[in-house]
């Protein structure tokens, strides 16, 4: 099963006298506050030490963002 | 002229202090937009009170960590490790 991640990824049309080199698979970051805006009340929490690695305090609302992807799916 | 060494203790109360400030940024977000949301009141009060004690443990053993602390004499305030140097 692929593994879960907050990116998603559309293709393109590709056609025969696009200017530049044809970039396949377009990705896009889907981050949890898209689908829950407002925050519901008693979310679980991370500890401190753990929130602040992690940036916020609600599990839920933790978006990483692991650099450019370069190689993007299905390229 | 010896720098002030520091001690593995000093970057265990300093992390501690930077979790419990983080944990007060994120708290006071929220009440932002749920004031009345009581129980994370009380959290945020207890963490405000945690946050208090460690600057003063902080201050107490190393000095004054931010402008308006107690200074201590002779006047550390601007001898290193900076914050950036820390």
């Amino acid at each position: 099963m692929a593994t879960f991640t907050q990116y998603k990824v559309y293709y393109p049309f590709v056609g025969p006298c696009d200017p530049c080199p044809p970039i396949r698979a377009k990705t896009y970051n889907t981050p949890p506050q898209l689908y829950v805006p407002v925050q519901p009340p008693g979310l679980p929490q991370y500890d401190p030490y753990t929130a602040l690695k992690q940036g916020t305090l609600w599990p839920a609302y933790y978006s990483p963002y692991d650099g450019r992807i370069e190689s993007k799916p299905g390229e | 002229m010896a720098h002030k060494q520091l001690t593995e203790e000093y970057y265990k109360l300093l992390h501690e202090i930077q979790a419990v400030d983080f944990v007060l940024v994120e708290l006071n977000l929220y009440l932002d937009t749920h004031p009345s949301d009581s129980a994370i009141i009380e959290q945020y009060n207890a963490y405000a009170v945690k946050s208090k004690q460690l600057k003063e443990e902080y201050a107490r053993r190393y000095g004054p960590l931010q402008h308006g602390d107690m200074a201590d004499k002779p006047y550390s305030w601007p001898d290193a490790p900076w914050p950036w140097q820390v």
